[in-house]
């Protein structure tokens, strides 16, 4: 079991994990203030107990785990999942980086929305699918649902998104 | 399922947005001081004293005999000063022992002694008995009849 983790230990975690952490909560929340308290609250946690990470075998996963779960609580707290959608679902901040290609811009900008419209849940498996590149059974244990799940919300979640873009695509392809 | 198709690659190429730089000081500000102070660990403690114990060891042992000599008197001291102390005094709580029958005859024979030596106690003068001259018994209640 690892003890305490000294500072050092938390540098590396944050060197390691803060980005894909940060855009996996930024486009679960689309919040750049909530992003910002999840990701505290979930290194406050792993400071706070230090053993949390001993017995895990994916650490990436683990943290992606322990920020959904936190994101999930946030919701809980707000109210309603209802509130949750019309709250974390609309488009405010967009998960990806500004270009200076109005073709690009365009793409990305209709992207984040296309996502924006999906339910949290399956916009949070088509992330950790298409940006973090985890496996089905990897993303089934960061969400806490079985591998067929993660696997039907994926392709659910990619068939709106082609339909949505497809015009776009096929125009910038 | 099947590898990417060309819509997921195009996808998968977008590139997200980095972390803000400030956030680092942010985030793993309160993550330090959440963790708090952390306790001293075995190792270190049994360090400490084995710090201790070394240096006790260089003060002591140039002079041993000296230092146990100086103890040893220290001691003798100690109890000697325990010894002489004054049990505390609780008369005042403890209740009065009445005197034996030995100790009362040997007050009185005192006091007699005392009271030869100087001599009968003259009483003062408003207690003594007024001077009156002797009376035949008759005279004394015809008095008493008339008051």
């Amino acid at each position: 079991m690892k003890t305490m983790p000294a500072d050092f230990e938390l540098e590396r975690l944050y060197e390691d994990h803060a980005q894909a952490l940060f855009a996996f909560l930024l486009n679960l929340t689309r919040d750049e203030n909530d992003t910002r308290d999840l990701l505290q609250d979930v290194f406050v946690r792993l400071a706070r107990h230090p053993g949390l990470l001993g017995s895990a075998l994916d650490e990436r996963a683990f943290l992606i785990r322990m920020a959904h779960n936190a994101a999930i609580d946030l919701m809980r707290r707000r109210g309603t999942r209802h509130k949750y959608q019309e709250r974390f679902g609309t488009e405010r901040s967009s998960p990806f980086a500004a270009t200076a290609d109005p073709d690009e811009a365009a793409f990305r900008a209709e992207l984040s929305a296309a996502l924006g419209e999906l339910p949290p849940e399956k916009r949070a498996v088509v992330h950790l699918k298409l940006w973090e590149g985890l496996t089905f059974e990897q993303i089934a244990f960061s969400l806490d649902i079985s591998p067929n799940t993660a696997a039907s919300r994926y392709r659910y979640a990619l068939d709106k998104l082609r339909g949505r873009l497809r015009p776009l695509y096929e125009e910038i392809k | 399922m099947n590898g990417p198709d060309q819509f997921e690659e195009r996808l998968q190429r977008q590139p997200l947005r980095p972390v803000p730089p400030a956030w680092r000081d942010e985030i793993l500000g309160p993550a330090r001081a959440a963790a708090g102070p952390r306790p001293v660990p075995f190792a270190a403690r049994r360090r400490l004293s084995s710090m201790f114990a070394t240096g006790l060891s260089a003060l002591l042992w140039p002079h041993p005999k000296a230092w146990g000599g100086l103890a040893a008197l220290w001691l003798l001291v100690l109890g000697l000063n325990f010894a002489s102390r004054e049990p505390a005094r609780s008369e005042v709580a403890r209740p009065a022992i009445p005197p034996s029958p030995q100790m009362r005859a040997l007050l009185q024979q005192q006091e007699q002694l005392f009271a030869e030596l100087i001599g009968p106690a003259e009483k003062p003068v408003a207690d003594r008995p007024k001077p009156v001259a002797p009376q035949p018994h008759s005279q004394r209640r015809e008095e008493f009849l008339n008051t």
